[in-house]
């Protein structure tokens, strides 16, 4: 058999699937956006044999816009977050006496939490009707339940932000406590004899080794806040909501007519997040060969 | 008296490792700590530094370091910041002292001039050569201006060829800088050619201290003798008279390095050549005497096994032509 072949057959039961599931669905997506293969071909303008840029045009006009940008805010803002909070908390682990170490693995708690349950825990402790509120009741600090500050619901994205970021924080800490193990822990006490604080340990000698490793976390992170449907499903505020639950109730809970719409917005969500990596993988790209610091 | 520590102990577990070191050192003086692998050398080196406590016994500097005058070591291999330039090495502790910025440049400058390698400003520590790191790592502990410099085994990362320069140029900057330096190390040579005081540590304590001379000539016990290099050790029933300077006694016995023990063929003599091997820089026979086996260190070439030969003193030997050599492209 020829060698070309064989690799070709060896690859396959990985590329049959990406082929069908990804690049189909991406493909038929990308199609449906255009008004091919619309489930309601009666309507002219979505089943026209031409492609028709109208589902894209009809975002525009819509909740779209303000969508996305609130969708942008909660990913950058929970992915940050995420970030910083772990690589200081991985740090902090990092210098732990041996037995404390083993202890603080505590913080992989987050990584075996389902988003749901993540999305539930972030509802019970701060929703107006949760157990912050009526701790805050029960010590007099609000005269009723449903007068704690509206941090869920309010526009702000703060419940939203916050779930993805405590889920994101044990991914953050797993990675960057892998890199920092491999950190040799004299390059600190050299920092420390000429002089350095533990400010400047940790921002020039901890933060540049782990950098690589929180550039991945923060992408990983980034993208998933992005898309994802379950944590915003219980947590999204309604106008504007996130990009997920727009589409979701543009495909499900409107009109059929709807439907290019729907997937014109995800054709666009995966085109930003192709086009925010490759950003990104330049960015590092030219800051590593350039100054090597992140 | 710039530091002394006296009766310094430290055990981990129940392994003593340091067993009351007491050691003065003089401001501006080049120490090493000279001793085998497991003496407690790197040890004694981080008490000084402020790394590790003693578990008894007393550390006191006439001026007490502090952040504008620190202790600073240079660690065996290194430890330059990986994702720094070697002008961002160099800065670090001037950085850290938020020096301004026109005076940093300046005085890395300098530094970077001084240690050869202003020319690799920016490149990284993995683009250098190990002795280009050693400056650079030196270069870095000395910009902040430290009172006390540790070096860890300076010469451990070098190719053997470069290790004698790199003692002349530590001991050319331990003078221009006036810096005073304690290294701990094993390669006596640069420890003797660098050093203006040498110490030996012996498990866990320090055997005896002197100039590289006042060492070479008299170590003070046959341990410390035999860690500076292969040493005869003659019975008094040969007796043999060494001149001055020329080897030491203990226990009734002659010792002597190889180059003042000679063997002559002699038919007659007291010993029967029965080995030989050529370590390089000296021969080493297997000799039978009357009384016993003797094994001899000896720069004396033409003995083969089998040959009878006497054992004598040599004298100081008159210089002879240099044999030329092919030069290598």
């Amino acid at each position: 058999m020829p060698a070309k072949t064989t690799i070709l057959l060896r690859l396959a039961p990985l590329a049959i699937p990406f082929l069908a599931v990804f690049c189909g669905g991406l493909v038929l997506a990308a199609a449906q956006s255009l008004g091919y293969f619309s489930p309601l071909p009666a309507l002219p303008a979505l089943s026209a044999d031409a492609p028709t840029l109208s589902g894209y045009a009809a975002l525009f006009h819509g909740l779209f816009p303000a969508s996305f940008f609130f969708t942008l805010y909660v990913a950058l803002a929970s992915a940050s977050l995420s970030t910083a909070l772990g690589a200081f908390m991985a740090y902090l682990v990092w210098g732990l006496p041996g037995g404390f170490r083993a202890a603080a693995t505590i913080y992989k708690i987050p990584l075996i939490l389902p988003h749901i349950a993540v999305a539930f825990i972030i509802l019970i402790l701060f929703s107006q009707s949760g157990f912050l509120a009526s701790v805050g009741h029960a010590l007099g600090l609000v005269e009723t339940p449903a007068d704690f500050p509206a941090l869920l619901y309010s526009g702000s994205g703060l419940g939203l932000i916050a779930a993805y970021a405590y889920k994101g924080l044990g991914f953050v800490i797993l990675l960057a406590y892998a890199v920092l193990s491999r950190l040799d822990r004299r390059l600190i006490a050299a920092a420390r004899m000429l002089g350095a604080g533990p400010f400047i340990v940790f921002t020039r000698i901890a933060l540049p080794h782990m950098a690589q490793a929180l550039g991945a976390s923060f992408i990983i992170l980034f993208l998933y806040a992005f898309g994802g449907f379950d944590i915003p499903y219980l947590l999204s505020e309604s106008n504007p909501g996130m990009l997920s639950i727009l589409t979701y109730n543009l495909y499900f809970n409107r009109d059929l007519a709807n439907r290019p719409e729907a997937m014109a917005a995800l054709t666009i969500m995966l085109l930003f997040s192709a086009v925010f990596v490759a950003l990104y993988a330049r960015i590092a790209s030219r800051m590593k060969n350039t100054e090597r610091k992140l | 008296m710039f530091f002394a520590c006296r009766d310094i102990t430290k055990s981990y577990g129940n392994k003593p490792v340091l067993k009351g070191v007491s050691l003065t050192v003089q401001a501006g003086e080049l120490v090493s700590v000279i001793g085998p692998s497991g003496a407690g050398k790197t040890t004694l080196l981080n008490i000084l530094a402020g790394l590790d406590r003693p578990d008894s016994g007393e550390l006191r500097f006439a001026v007490p370091p502090s952040k504008k005058r620190p202790v600073i070591m240079v660690f065996q291999d290194y430890l330059l910041f990986p994702s720094m330039t070697v002008f961002e090495n160099a800065a670090f502790g001037l950085r850290a002292r938020n020096m301004k910025k026109d005076e940093i440049r300046r005085r890395v400058c300098d530094a970077l001039d001084y240690f050869q390698i202003a020319d690799k400003a920016n490149a990284y520590p993995d683009e250098l050569s190990g002795g280009q790191k050693q400056r650079l790592a030196i270069a870095r502990a000395m910009a902040p201006g430290p009172s006390l410099l540790l070096l860890d085994e300076p010469f451990a990362n070098l190719d053997p060829n470069l290790k004698q320069d790199a003692a002349a140029f530590i001991k050319r900057a331990q003078r221009e800088f006036g810096v005073t330096t304690v290294a701990v190390t094993h390669d006596l040579a640069e420890a003797f050619v660098m050093s203006g005081r040498i110490a030996i540590m012996l498990d866990g304590a320090l055997a005896v201290t002197g100039t590289p001379e006042e060492i070479h000539k008299n170590p003070g016990g046959l341990e410390a003798a035999r860690f500076l290099g292969p040493v005869n050790r003659i019975p008094a029933s040969l007796a043999l008279a060494p001149g001055p300077g020329q080897g030491f006694t203990s226990g009734g016995a002659l010792y002597l390095r190889p180059q003042d023990l000679g063997l002559r063929k002699d038919p007659q003599g007291e010993a029967l050549v029965q080995g030989r091997a050529f370590t390089g820089r000296y021969y080493i026979y297997e000799v039978a005497l009357a009384d016993g086996p003797l094994t001899v260190h000896s720069l004396q070439n033409g003995i083969v096994p089998g040959d009878r030969v006497r054992l004598f003193i040599r004298e100081s030997a008159p210089a002879a032509p240099p044999t030329p050599i092919k030069e290598t492209a």
